[in-house]
């Protein structure tokens, strides 16, 4: 039996494996990807100041450490279920089951879609498929792309396709139905891209200023947003044109794009269709927490993190013995907020295994994560801190109820 | 292609129009939208149209905050028969 | 057809790396030793990997990091692997599978 099974091998799941081989665990990473890095090993952006952010190359640097302390890092072994008996976690993989004192759950975010007719199509790709292919396989998803929803991973997105020279000829919103929400309405989308206003296009930053005093002047920003669009990286960001539907027969041909109102109602008679070889499909990301969910753990809906999420504190302990969570699992964030995130699961891990971890090294690790929050370029909800706060309650609110069950 | 031929559960093949009419006759919420149309109970288990489902049963239902929608059921990736018997060996 | 990037202007260039050669629906393609399946395909022109069980309309990737298995394909006899997520080794046989007989189905339309 291992003290620590980690799943995930991303920034979170990474990190807490090194600082917990540090305090002298015996640990076992399991990831179902075939690299080390998760997430991080798409992204690709500069941050204010010129530096870039290199996901491959900070995922090498974490999988070098690992390395170096002899972590057992299994990967292409997917986990189908885990469950608690008799004290400790059995983690059932594609033919094995591992055993474990203390469990990590690290898995990250997965993708929501926003769905358009002909999104089945060959060629209609989640728009972190096109981030992997390009800056992982280093394969282009095509020649000239159209990216559906306008958010902070879309734009990211769009800028790496534009470095490795793939063609993005709009960025532009998803039609209206009852399943894309506020992704196709163009007021609402607005709104958000102010709120990111570093990732956001300059000359809508520049109005946006102004725009944010009030409630009229968003509407008359969104009602007097160019019809082409706002060009950024030179890509145009169209927030009053939609995709109605994908073409195509056998793989993507185009899309047909409409002219919307500010509330995203199509106007009729401005339909084109604009030829392009792949579509990418931008919904956002949500915690992936199917496995925390198989458990018994209580979870939370919470817009601000990105969905459900399972209870937890602030040193990542979940109400469950021996059971743990870090990364994207918890809310969506950047990935230096999974790393500190990380740290301090292996922090609360070690000393609950008897390691003689100091009460203020696991606070300062709590207070880290704070800090490495604000400090974030990207923020992909600009309430995650209400949001965060919000689970806290929760957290303070279970605990209370445990004391009074035990009492 | 329609609104109401599109897909919203790519395994099952579940369309917008059956979705939106079945919840719209039955005031389903997500668990019975998913029962009476199987959208969500194919391949992926869900993972790539739960939120679309989420989306239409909450048009005709509240949330609540403290119980997931579409509730997750082991095992949470294809397993073969012949793998589900492993023993344990670590 | 899509390409390769094979110099970045931050990732740098594309070290070179062993090529294997391996068949997919019958059809001979070469690939990096160790890249996904789909990957593989899609250097080589391919977005179409199966098509669906009952309608047979066609499939490509969609995730791409094994969350929506859009891309399974068959791979040395073996069902439902992940072309996103497999390495691509020299020799692989890959079918892509297609529309499959639904006998139930049909009975059901016409004596149900």
């Amino acid at each position: 039996m291992r003290d620590l099974i980690i799943i995930g091998s991303g920034p979170a799941g990474l990190t807490a494996a090194i600082t917990a081989a540090e305090h002298g665990l015996d640990i076992l990473v399991i990831d179902e990807y075939l690299k080390p890095g998760g997430r991080l090993l798409g992204q690709l952006y500069e941050e204010p100041g010129g530096n870039w952010w290199n996901g491959i190359e900070e995922s090498r640097k974490l999988a070098g450490r690992a390395s170096s302390l002899g972590l057992d890092i299994r990967l292409g072994i997917s986990v189908h279920n885990i469950e608690q008996i008799d004290g400790s976690w059995l983690v059932h993989a594609d033919c094995e089951t591992f055993e474990t004192k203390s469990l990590l759950l690290a898995t990250g975010a997965a993708e929501a879609p926003v769905a358009i007719p002909g999104w089945t199509l060959p060629g209609v790709m989640s728009v972190g498929a096109a981030q992997v292919m390009t800056n992982v396989h280093r394969v282009k998803p095509g020649q000239r792309g159209v990216i559906i929803g306008v958010n902070v991973l879309s734009s990211a997105i769009a800028m790496e396709l534009k470095i490795a020279d793939v063609e993005v000829a709009a960025i532009a919103l998803p039609k209206t139905n009852q399943v894309n929400g506020k992704a196709a309405n163009p007021s609402e989308v607005m709104n958000a891209l102010l709120h990111v206003s570093h990732m956001a296009p300059s000359p809508l930053v520049k109005m946006g200023s102004k725009l944010m005093t009030n409630d009229f002047m968003k509407r008359m920003g969104i009602t007097l947003y160019p019809k082409n669009g706002v060009r950024m990286w030179d890509i145009p960001v169209m927030l009053r044109k939609a995709v109605i539907r994908i073409e195509g027969t056998d793989q993507v041909e185009g899309v047909t794009l409409a002219t919307v109102t500010a509330e995203g109602k199509i106007i009729p008679g401005t339909e084109e269709v604009i030829g392009c070889d792949f579509v990418c499909i931008a919904g956002g990301l949500y915690p992936l927490a199917e496995l925390a969910a198989l458990t018994g753990c209580p979870f939370y809906h919470i817009d601000e993190l990105g969905g459900f999420v399972p209870l937890h504190s602030e040193d990542m302990r979940t109400p469950l013995d021996g059971l743990y969570v870090a990364g994207n699992i918890t809310g969506i964030e950047g990935a230096k907020v999974a790393m500190s995130q990380g740290k301090t699961a292996a922090l609360a891990i070690a000393k609950d295994h008897g390691q003689d971890i100091a009460d203020t090294s696991l606070s300062e690790a709590v207070r880290q994560i704070s800090s490495t929050r604000s400090d974030a370029h990207i923020q992909f909800h600009s309430e995650v801190e209400a949001g965060r706060r919000k689970l806290q309650e929760y957290w303070e609110q279970h605990a209370a109820g445990m004391r009074n069950v035990m009492v | 292609m329609t609104d109401r031929d599109m897909i919203v559960c790519r395994c099952e093949e579940v369309t917008y129009g059956e979705l939106v009419d079945t919840a719209g006759q039955f005031a389903c919420n997500s668990r019975e939208l998913k029962l009476r149309t199987r959208a969500g109970m194919g391949y992926c288990g869900g993972r790539t149209c739960r939120s679309l489902v989420d989306a239409i049963a909450l048009a005709a239902t509240e949330r609540d905050v403290t119980q997931i929608t579409l509730k997750y059921q082991p095992p949470v990736r294809p397993v073969h028969f012949g793998d589900l018997g492993a023993i344990p060996n670590d | 057809m899509t390409e390769r990037i094979l110099d970045h202007p931050v990732l740098g260039v594309l070290e070179p790396d062993q090529t294997v050669t391996f068949t997919f629906n019958g059809m001979k393609y070469e690939g990096r030793c160790g890249e996904p399946i789909a990957a593989a395909l899609l250097a080589a022109g391919i977005r179409t990997l199966r098509h669906h069980e009952e309608s047979g309309t066609p499939r490509g990737i969609y995730c791409n990091i094994g969350h929506c298995f859009e891309c399974r394909v068959e791979v040395d006899g073996h069902q439902g692997v992940r072309a996103c997520l497999t390495p691509v080794r020299e020799g692989m046989v890959i079918n892509g599978g297609g529309a499959l007989p639904s006998p139930v189905r049909d009975w059901r339309k016409d004596n149900a």
